[in-house]
């Protein structure tokens, strides 16, 4: 069946197309709100929630690492159907699995369509004010649909190549803005209690959305590639990346005035001056760069859902093509649900907070079931026989 | 062959269409206010008065060939309008201008101290919300009129606004004049551990004076902090040497000596006042080494003490500037602009800031300044 072919051929990633892979799916267009998010339960102490919340993804990265190891060359569409059924029926399964699977799907679908809008509100709200926030939605989708239009190799390797695209940008306006940093600001350093600091790293769940992707994109890692260690560097890349914004956040303008900033990753960027005012406004050239970290976020979660659907129904390329193009009209006006902007924020969260039940609490609920039924070893004797 | 260059040229010509632009708006389609002016109207106390100055840019010497600059008049058209708010005044000014007005290029928000006294938060609320607005442009406070900031010719400049802008702006670098852009009164304001401060002019026929700080509590303006007062909050608060020092010396009639910090490096100690725990003290010991620039009387360097004895001079001329710093704050303004209140929030956070109301307690709170004044250099003249 074309399933088994679409796997075997195309396991193509490296560790470090993986590792860049997790990084530019993570960062997108969480950050512009993360250093509010994780002060305003915290305050001085916010740096800590993105360290704490990476603690999370990490977790479950690692452990959907671990299912992969144990269901090598399938994704979580197709491992779903063996954990849960037996040889002699795998409708069973399928069956079973149905609800996991489609908790999934939805959540991705609903992941693309939050993180559009959220760019677009953005956009509008910051550049291109007379733009209708449709043009901007609809023209991320573009590139979304035509990614889907290509292999998993492609993929691959286009976020190998916008990785440094998206962090350096970050990393500059973290370094530069520390010569306004106040470091003072940042003291004390631990006035929060440790349940406070646990609550704090929930919420940052919808900035560190997008790890649950690697519950198919796992499967086309090359043999030799290290997948544990992969997530490791990609999650780790992420926290710094999310600390040091957070951290030049509070020193720059402080909690309270935090609390008052709609992106305020953006006004850092704003109050942020190059050195010899080469560029006296970032924020039009941060925004341009920040395309690219937003493209990687929307394109790749919508990959992940439109491959995870062609293996449900178990199809082709062709079957992945067709419904990419036709699933962004819905998602169009799904993505044009949210009434205001102060609802979106209210969405975003509840989807980070649905994303942690799916990327860290599937992986557990598998993995209890797959060591329990001792599966694992079979399964690749049994692909290797197969093939 | 022929079918794939039919493709590129295809692929090119609809290159064309995606080029443009949604929203574009060509820089002479605007007109660019520079510089704002938010006075209260006058008989009317509920109305704001906001004055814009605009350039004109073909009467800018050297933009518009040889006629620029030649044609006479002003180069800047400055307007006024009246508003409930802000944002109402400028539309109302919109009304006359042909042009779509545009904010974003403001370099100096002038707020005259009549509204200052009344408080700046819902003025600042529209700037907040435009992203346009930048974060580091210069809200000053003006003495009496702020429309007649923006009135006033200095010559020296074309435009008005870039001369109260360089002002700034060299101040700043020097040292002399507070770094207070619109982002760090945003920050101060909000800010539980300090308050906000910002420049204070005042204008006189076509001269426009800087004359200190004009000290806030909460968003509301409480007092100005004169120049001398103000250069011991630059070195205290931010490092900063402020202006030359010019001291009437003891006992000698006539005679002045002036130094120039170079250097200041100041030191915040916060210290148990007495044995009573729980209780707290600051001190700021202030390390300036300046060069001796002029003496109006004969000094004689071959005397082993002469340079310590003129330091200790400038040292209590200092701490008793300072002192009155302190005073002023702590009795008439009530305001902590020292920033004393974030050190103490992030170092005695458990200790002293959870049981104590820093607002309350600021007033009364034990502050000593000490300095340690150095003379480095003596100049080209030995004797």
């Amino acid at each position: 069946m074309s399933r088994n072919q679409s796997s075997s051929t195309d396991k193509t990633m490296s560790t470090w197309q993986l590792a860049s892979l997790i990084t530019s799916t993570l960062i997108g267009v969480g950050v512009l709100t993360l250093p509010r998010t994780s002060t305003e339960r915290l305050a001085e102490q916010g740096w800590m929630a993105p360290l704490a919340g990476g603690g999370i993804a990490l977790a479950a990265t690692l452990l959907i690492a671990w299912l992969s190891r144990r269901y090598p060359g399938l994704t979580f569409i197709q491992y779903s159907e063996v954990i849960w059924g037996s040889r002699k029926s795998r409708w069973l399964g399928k069956l079973i699995s149905l609800p996991w699977v489609l908790l999934y799907l939805a959540h991705l679908y609903i992941g693309t369509a939050i993180t559009s809008r959220l760019f677009g509100e953005v956009v509008v709200t910051a550049v291109l004010r007379e733009t209708p926030i449709e043009a901007i939605i609809i023209t991320m989708f573009c590139l979304a649909l035509f990614l889907c239009l290509h292999d998993v190799e492609v993929v691959s390797r286009v976020n190998e190549l916008l990785f440094l695209l998206i962090l350096f940008p970050v990393l500059i306006i973290g370094l530069l803005s520390f010569q306004k940093a106040d470091w003072n600001q940042i003291l004390p350093l631990f006035s929060a209690s440790f349940p406070d600091v646990f609550k704090g790293a929930v919420e940052t769940a919808f900035t560190y959305q997008g790890y649950e992707v690697m519950l198919i994109f796992f499967a086309f890692a090359q043999p030799v590639a290290r997948k544990s260690q992969a997530g490791f560097i990609g999650i780790a890349v992420a926290i710094g990346v999310y600390t040091l914004i957070t951290m030049s956040g509070i020193a720059v303008f402080g909690v309270d005035e935090m609390q008052k900033l709609t992106w305020p990753t953006l006004e850092i960027v704003k109050t942020t001056q190059m050195p010899g005012l080469v560029l006296e406004r970032l924020e039009s050239a941060f925004l341009g760069v920040w395309v690219a970290a937003v493209f990687t976020t929307i394109s790749n979660t919508y990959y992940a859902f439109n491959l995870g659907l062609r293996q449900f129904f178990g199809r082709g390329m062709v079957f992945q093509r067709i419904m990419s193009l036709l699933l962004m009209f819905p998602l169009f006006y799904l993505a044009l649900i949210p009434q205001n902007i102060v609802q979106i924020f209210r969405v975003s969260r509840m989807s980070g907070y649905i994303g942690l039940v799916v990327g860290l609490g599937l992986p557990l609920l598998y993995l209890a079931v797959s060591l329990m039924r001792r599966q694992g070893n079979r399964v690749k004797e049994k692909g290797k026989v197969a093939r | 062959m022929s079918k794939a260059r039919c493709w590129i040229a295809l692929l090119l010509a609809l290159s064309l269409l995606l080029g443009g632009c949604w929203d574009r708006r060509e820089l002479e389609e605007r007109t660019s206010v520079l510089g704002m002016g938010i006075d209260l109207a006058k008989g009317k106390p509920n109305l704001l008065k906001v004055t814009v100055q605009i350039p004109i840019p073909i009467k800018i010497a050297g933009s518009g060939g040889q006629t620029g600059g030649k044609g006479g008049g002003s180069p800047v058209r400055v307007m006024s309008s009246t508003g409930h708010t802000v944002l109402e005044a400028i539309s109302n000014l919109q009304k006359r201008l042909n042009q779509k007005i545009f904010i974003g290029h403001a370099r100096v928000v002038a707020v005259s101290e009549e509204v200052a006294r009344r408080g700046l938060r819902e003025i600042t609320d529209g700037f907040r919300r435009d992203p346009e607005m930048r974060r580091l442009l210069w809200p000053i406070v003006v003495k009496k009129d702020a429309a007649h900031l923006l009135k006033v010719k200095p010559k020296l400049e074309q435009i008005p606004i870039v001369y109260i802008m360089d002002m700034i702006e060299s101040g700043t670098k020097t040292g002399s004049i507070p770094d207070q852009t619109l982002g760090n009164f945003y920050i101060q304001d909000s800010s539980r551990t300090m308050q906000p401060y910002l420049n204070y002019m005042v204008t006189h026929n076509d001269e426009i004076i800087w004359k200190g700080v004009a000290v806030f509590r909460e968003d509301k303006m409480v007092g100005v902090l004169p120049e001398l007062q103000t250069w011991v909050l630059n070195q205290l608060r931010d490092n900063k040497t402020g202006g030359d020092i010019v001291i009437a010396v003891p006992g000698k009639k006539g005679a002045y000596i002036t130094v120039r910090p170079h250097f200041v490096r100041t030191k915040l100690k916060l210290e148990q006042a007495g044995n009573q725990t729980g209780s707290l003290q600051a001190r700021y010991v202030c390390r300036l080494q300046c060069d001796l620039l002029e003496a109006t009387f004969p000094l004689d360097f071959k005397d082993n003490g002469i340079i310590h004895k003129y330091e200790q001079i400038i040292r209590q001329e200092m701490e008793k500037r300072a002192a009155k710093l302190i005073n002023m704050l702590q009795k008439d303004f009530k305001s902590d602009i020292l920033k004393l209140g974030l050190a103490i929030h992030g170092h005695h956070y458990r200790d002293y800031w959870v049981s104590h109301n820093w607002v309350e307690e600021f007033p009364r709170f034990p502050i000593s300044v000490q300095y340690d004044v150095h003379i480095r250099r003596i100049g080209m003249k030995m004797k």
